[in-house]
């Protein structure tokens, strides 16, 4: 019989009960013995090293102490879209950090003598301060809405899609286990939104709030933005927990959200990829991280950028249903995500679940 | 019963299942928090965080809750351990705790300058060896660490026997230096 392995010899320790072949063969070798015995003094030292007196804990007020904790600050900043409180403020703050990331986005990517449609993703790394940073470029001019987006949670896939101009909900073939399989409807329709820039708006945003800002380049000035967005439907498995009045701490993330929109395109007046670009990687609290990865990109007239805070998540490209796409994992294990485009239809799963269940639902998706 | 009144049910549900979780897994969360910084102020911190943090973002009557937990609370004691908030001061000053009360002066240095030497030891192996150390001691099972981890139970012995002589290893340089 082969030796026991280091492992098998470990186990024996714990739990001398082990397959008694194992336990006959240790009986025998000399050579099995000399390691048990060392396997065995190493386990018996590090136990007693690592013991400490016993923690006693009241836990009536430890759970006390938790339900009334201030809870759910989001660790750096960020809370994911879908848990977003439907108080107004918060909603307003979080529509100006996407109109933002998307302005930087559709910015770096526009070619001015034509329109950008993005046919592939890719992520970058966002900070905390590129948001703030990026968040004043909504002082740089006026946004008005050609069409309002309208949102609408139903319970059925054919309400979904009628909702959503007749976009079919995807379907996913297996829910990873654990995942409820209560499911409620998400839709959008399609919103465009047009950005104009001004440099008289950009000077006095400057001026409030005491800073110097790169001043905006010749020409741009009345320069316009089109921006179309959606239409998009989303499946969102699990109990969505209400937010009760404006309790932030009760919103929560469901268990798996899939979703599926028309691909984002832009058209602009006036402004050449190089200028815009130039200008917004100019702008003071923009990080090295970010400006590297958008200046590595090589063709911004096909990708879409999917911004990814740097604290929270780590991104590994990947292949999804044959094309390229981006896997977002949570470094605390929490959650993960997965973003693809094909055909001009961008794909998200994201949720609280396994990396590997989430590329797995990815690619399995119908 | 109409949507808003279902709703509330849900709610008060999940509630009642989260505070149940609570009560059986406060202390083991404790236990392996304390198991990792030799302070159980410190570690009922660390387990309250935990339960935030999971609260927040899971259902409590989730499969996974106790091994999601119990992975948690050892990777959180550990960041903090690893963290420069961390003094020493504090370290020495919480380990006194009644079970060491027993000892003359010069056996309660002792054990604090080993226990000092074994946490330093600790914050220097990888994440996951010292997670199975931490686990292990805190009186987890061998199926109850592989949960913890998602590893499979037959890894369980092997991981272990691995982080046991790293852990030596640390302790011998950190007493050598």
């Amino acid at each position: 019989m082969a030796h026991l392995t280091d492992g098998t010899l470990r186990r024996m320790v714990d739990d001398p009960d082990v397959a008694r072949g194992d336990r006959a063969h240790l009986e025998e070798c000399a050579d099995c013995k000399a390691r048990f015995q060392s396997i065995d003094g190493d386990a018996r030292s590090i136990a007693t090293l690592l013991a400490v007196p016993e923690a006693q804990v009241d836990v009536p007020s430890a759970f006390r102490r938790v339900s009334s904790a201030p809870a759910a600050q989001p660790r750096f900043g960020f809370r994911w879209p879908v848990a977003a409180p439907r108080s107004r403020p918060f909603v307003l703050a979080f529509a100006a950090v996407i109109a933002a990331v998307g302005l930087l986005a559709t910015g770096v990517a526009v070619n001015f003598r034509g329109n950008w449609t993005p046919t592939t993703v890719t992520p970058v790394p966002v900070t905390v301060a590129d948001v703030q940073a990026l968040s004043q470029l909504a002082d740089y001019g006026s946004v008005t809405w050609t069409k309002q987006p309208t949102l609408q949670i139903v319970t059925n896939p054919a309400d979904a899609s009628a909702a959503a101009g007749g976009l079919q909900p995807p379907t996913v073939s297996k829910l990873p286990s654990g995942v409820s399989t209560t499911v409620t409807y998400g839709a959008m329709t399609q919103a465009q939104a047009v950005f104009t820039f001004s440099s008289d708006k950009a000077s006095a945003a400057a001026a409030a709030h005491g800073k110097t800002l790169p001043a905006l380049p010749k020409g741009i000035d009345g320069a316009q933005l089109t921006v179309t967005v959606g239409p998009a439907v989303a499946e969102i498995f699990g109990n969505l927990k209400q937010a009760s009045g404006s309790d932030v701490s009760e919103a929560s993330l469901p268990q798996l959200v899939v979703a599926e929109s028309s691909a984002p395109t832009a058209t602009s007046t006036q402004v050449t990829v190089k200028q815009i670009e130039d200008y917004l990687l100019s702008v003071p609290g923009i990080s090295k991280e970010l400006k590297a990865a958008i200046q590595a990109i090589g063709d911004p007239s096909t990708t879409l950028l999917i911004p990814i805070p740097v604290q929270y998540a780590t991104s590994t490209t990947i292949t999804v249903q044959g094309v390229k796409g981006v896997a977002l994992g949570d470094n605390t294990g929490v959650g993960s995500a997965v973003i693809w485009e094909k055909n001009h239809v961008v794909y998200v799963v994201a949720g609280s679940i396994k990396q590997s269940d989430a590329i797995n639902i990815a690619n399995n998706l119908k | 019963m109409n949507l808003g009144a279902r709703r509330m049910t849900a709610a008060s549900s999940e509630e009642a299942a989260f505070e149940a979780l609570f009560t059986s897994e406060y202390a083991r969360v404790v236990c392996i928090a304390n198991r990792v910084l030799a302070d159980t102020h410190e570690a009922e911190d660390v387990a309250q965080e935990v339960f935030i943090d999971f609260h927040r973002l899971h259902s409590a009557r989730a499969d996974y809750a106790p091994a999601w937990l119990r992975r948690a609370a050892a990777h959180t004691a550990l960041n903090r351990l690893r963290g420069s908030r961390r003094r020493q001061k504090r370290e020495v000053a919480h380990v006194l705790r009644e079970g060491d009360r027993t000892l003359d002066p010069q056996q309660q240095a002792e054990v604090e300058e080993d226990r000092r030497l074994v946490r330093a030891a600790l914050a220097r192996l990888a994440p996951k060896p010292a997670a199975v150390l931490v686990l292990r001691a805190s009186g987890l099972s061998y199926a109850e660490v592989a949960q913890a981890l998602g590893v499979g139970i037959g890894q369980v012995g092997t991981l272990l026997r691995r982080a046991e002589a790293a852990l030596r290893k640390e302790v011998t340089r950190g007493t050598s230096n």
